[in-house]
């Protein structure tokens, strides 16, 4: 009965080998998946201004369980062009940042409450980038910039406002879509 | 056997050659290592393969809590979610809400644990954990917004009509019905989901399962 054996071998190892290919198609579904959200968000990277997903209603978009009740856009950035630039002016209505990557999901978010004087103004940038940014400061003059360092080059931001009634829904989807995405050039 | 004869008339010849000629090669032979080998792969490939696709359709294996009917992953929009949240999250082309954000919650059946049905009528109350604000979206079982004949396939937490204590009441049903009202689809299941924007503390974190809407299945008709 050395075949059986042999068989019994070879079905562990057939096995074994399965546990492989399972966790490497895991690890590598989001870097290689082209109907995520990167991929749909990616082609209005030039834009200066947040780009619709999801008008508030939920009629016409691509993004799967819209709220109706949530204007959702986003803008693509790329910090190998330079740090990104995410201003948004605040209102009455809910509104958040979340910054996301390609492959290591949500690294960021922030709501509303931490605008300044009704703006809400992130910069996102490199490792480098902030030293850079640190080095050329004057000591006199700090900054007064949010900076976060984002763990890839490449993402997107996704700005929410939420409608808390149907009537307000326009007044959202103007703030969502009135969000700046810029690139701050080096110096 | 009968070849090397025909190649030749030479019986002595014909000896030599039936050697290098053989009509059964060695490596036709039946040879079990190859072949088991060959197994060990097909099985490998066909397991991994199946059991990734399989895991990437459904809902993410590990890091889910249970409130009631609802089901959350907390870690879905953190920078800890797992490989398997970020390879759904991916596969589904889906944005989910990060934690300081929101924090969503789905229910496909009711407290009591039977699936929701668009044949039935439910009650959905009373309470909603702090938040700044709170939807709830009724979706078909293919996740499209099912409005109702009014054309409502959610309710804000500012839109909804509440008693006096400060509690509320939603009914879906098929049927009209008075006050806070969602209407399913025609016919099959449906699910909600509960979007609390802007939750004091750490979403998902100590929260008890009576500060959730119970979704109480009333009756089921024809």
């Amino acid at each position: 009965m050395r075949l059986r054996n042999r068989f019994l071998l070879a079905t562990l190892v057939g096995i074994v080998m399965a546990a492989g290919v399972h966790v490497a198609v895991i690890l590598a579904a989001p870097r290689y998946a082209e109907q995520d959200a990167f991929g749909k968000i990616l082609p209005t990277i030039s834009a200066e201004q947040a780009q619709i997903v999801s008008p508030p209603g939920g009629r016409d978009t691509w993004l799967p369980l819209p709220d109706p009740a949530v204007a959702v856009a986003a803008c693509a950035f790329d910090l190998d062009d330079g740090p990104a630039r995410i201003a948004a002016k605040t209102g009455s209505l809910f509104l958040s940042f979340s910054f996301h990557t390609k492959t290591g999901g949500v690294f960021f978010a922030v709501t509303d409450r931490a605008a300044v004087r009704g703006d809400l103004e992130i910069v996102v940038m490199t490792a480098r980038q902030l030293d850079e940014a640190r080095a050329a400061e004057d000591e006199n003059e700090p900054s007064r910039d949010v900076r976060i360092v984002a763990p890839e080059q490449q993402g997107f931001v996704v700005v929410r406002v939420a409608a808390p009634a149907p009537s307000l829904r326009a007044q959202a989807e103007e703030a969502a879509k009135a969000v700046a995405c810029t690139v701050d050039e080096a110096e | 056997m009968e070849r090397p004869t025909i190649l030749t008339k030479s019986p002595a010849r014909a000896s030599t050659r039936a050697s290098s000629i053989l009509p059964f090669p060695v490596t036709a032979r039946f040879n079990p290592t190859a072949l088991l080998i060959l197994y060990a792969f097909v099985l490998a490939l066909g397991l991994g393969l199946g059991s990734a696709s399989r895991a990437l359709k459904g809902d993410p294996p590990f890091g889910g809590v249970r409130l009631g009917p609802w089901e959350a992953w907390p870690r879905l929009g953190s920078p800890e979610a797992d490989p398997y949240m970020r390879a759904i999250v991916a596969r589904r082309g889906e944005i989910p809400l990060a934690t300081g954000e929101g924090f969503s919650l789905t229910a496909r059946a009711d407290s009591q644990g039977r699936r929701l049905d668009a044949g039935c009528s439910y009650r959905i109350g009373a309470v909603t954990p702090p938040a700044r604000l709170w939807t709830l979206t009724l979706y078909d079982e293919d996740g499209r917004l099912a409005a109702s004949d009014l054309g409502r396939s959610s309710f804000t937490s500012s839109e909804i009509i509440r008693n006096p204590d400060d509690t509320f009441a939603i009914t879906v049903s098929r049927g009209l019905s008075s006050g806070n009202w969602l209407q399913p689809p025609a016919a099959g299941t449906f699910f909600l989901v509960l979007r609390l924007y802007d939750m004091p503390g750490a979403a998902g974190a100590n929260l008890a399962e009576s500060a959730f809407p119970t979704i109480e299945r009333l009756e089921c008709g024809s």
